[in-house]
């Protein structure tokens, strides 16, 4: 066997990345080599080309983060789609409908579990485009984008079980048919990079660390433990608002804000790990939210 | 220059190689080499996963083509891979014009 076929078959081993980006690197690889070694000698073209393990991790590491880039675009498409598809469906409800109270609970749990996981992948995304994403980052990535499309999916689901009625089977089709897709796409993500090496623990990267490399604003960081209070008394404040607005007496408001509290800390006790928030230990380590995103 | 630090600049400066002209993966190795007389030490290997970033990120675009009896992938600038070069530039001269401010000084 030549030094260029075994320095290929090397290659081939380290390769995660299937199909037809492999086959045409490959097939680049060795035109290169054959055109190097014309002039300086097998030995030395495959010298020149680099540590097999080394390129093979390069093209991996492009590759898995293109895909998390590109799945995060298809999520973002498909949250959106299935925002419209509810709303649609909400509207086309048979008139004087009143969803039950726990219907009622889960569409607006859901529907904030994937807009705020939906913005999580979104601004990671944005923040890391333009570099070359570590494998846990890129598994990271998935895993944000796969809890904004399951809670897209439940809120669609909670909204259609709570509310009878009629409407266009096109509309509320459009958001569950560009949510497979997206699965699809993000599934092909976090398989690869569950490939080269991103199964390990979840990282933890701060969503306002993401905020600042992207606007290139001064915003101060603030660990996980402080960021919680404020959030919960923001979104119960939020609700309050919002059924004081809706003419409902204070003792309502209260109830509802309460139930907005309650369903923050769940969530973010619950998906806070999955989503890169905190780490589950014996304490919550939140010292890496002051680092700068990558 | 060591090879880190050449990584971090590969994607600009394969742009810049294929300003003149398209060229095949070795071709644009060759003229690495030649422009920056050789100083410019990184594993050939690695531009083809920065050439597949570049591409992707639609600043070149490739297609097979046939000389000397063999098939290769042949690289060119896309207009905004023409853009990037340009917006490359200003931002070296910028930055190795504050360097050499710096380090230039004997103050």
């Amino acid at each position: 066997m030549s030094a260029i076929d075994a320095y290929l078959r090397e290659l081939e081993g380290a390769l995660r990345v299937r199909g037809r980006t492999r086959r045409r690197f490959l097939r680049e690889c060795r035109d290169h080599l054959l055109d190097a070694a014309a002039e300086r000698g097998q030995a030395e073209a495959v010298r020149a080309f680099g540590p097999a393990a080394d390129i093979a991790a390069e093209l991996d590491g492009a590759v898995a983060t293109r895909r998390g880039l590109r799945s995060t675009v298809v999520t973002v498409a498909a949250v959106s789609a299935t925002a419209i598809s509810t709303l649609a469906l909400i509207h086309s409800s048979s008139p004087g409908t009143d969803a039950p109270a726990l219907w009622a609970i889960a569409f607006f749990v859901a529907a904030q579990v994937a807009g705020v996981a939906g913005a999580l992948g979104a601004v990671q995304a944005l923040a890391a485009r333009r570099a070359a994403m570590p494998p846990a980052d890129v598994a990271l990535l998935a895993r944000r984008n796969t809890c904004a499309l399951v809670a897209a999916g439940a809120t669609l689901f909670s909204a259609g079980a709570a509310l009878p009625g009629h409407g266009s089977a096109m509309v509320l089709l459009a958001g569950p048919a560009l949510l497979c897709v997206a699965l699809v796409s993000v599934l092909r993500a976090r398989s690869l990079a569950r490939r080269i090496g991103g199964s390990g623990p979840s990282p933890i990267r701060s969503p306002l660390a993401d905020l600042a490399a992207l606007t290139r604003l001064r915003i101060p960081p603030v660990d996980a433990a402080r960021l919680l209070p404020i959030v919960t008394c923001l979104a119960a404040a939020a609700a309050f608002a919002r059924d004081r607005a809706e003419h409902a007496t204070v003792g309502g408001a209260l109830a509802t804000a309460s139930i907005e509290a309650a369903a923050v800390v769940a969530c973010f006790a619950a998906l806070g790990p999955r989503l890169g928030l905190w780490r589950r230990a014996s304490s919550v380590d939140t010292s890496s939210w002051n680092k700068p995103a990558k | 220059m060591p090879t880190d630090l050449m990584r971090g600049h590969l994607d600009r400066l394969l742009l810049a190689v294929l300003t003149g002209a398209p060229g095949h993966g070795y071709e644009l190795t060759q003229r690495l080499a030649l422009r920056s007389g050789g100083e410019l030490d990184v594993p050939e290997g690695s531009l083809y996963p920065a050439l597949h970033r570049l591409e992707r990120a639609g600043l070149v675009e490739s297609s097979w083509s046939s000389s000397d009896g063999r098939r290769r992938r042949v690289y060119r600038l896309t207009r905004s891979g023409r853009r990037a070069v340009s917006e490359s530039r200003r931002e070296w001269h910028a930055f190795s014009a504050a360097v050499e401010r710096v380090l230039g000084s004997t103050a």
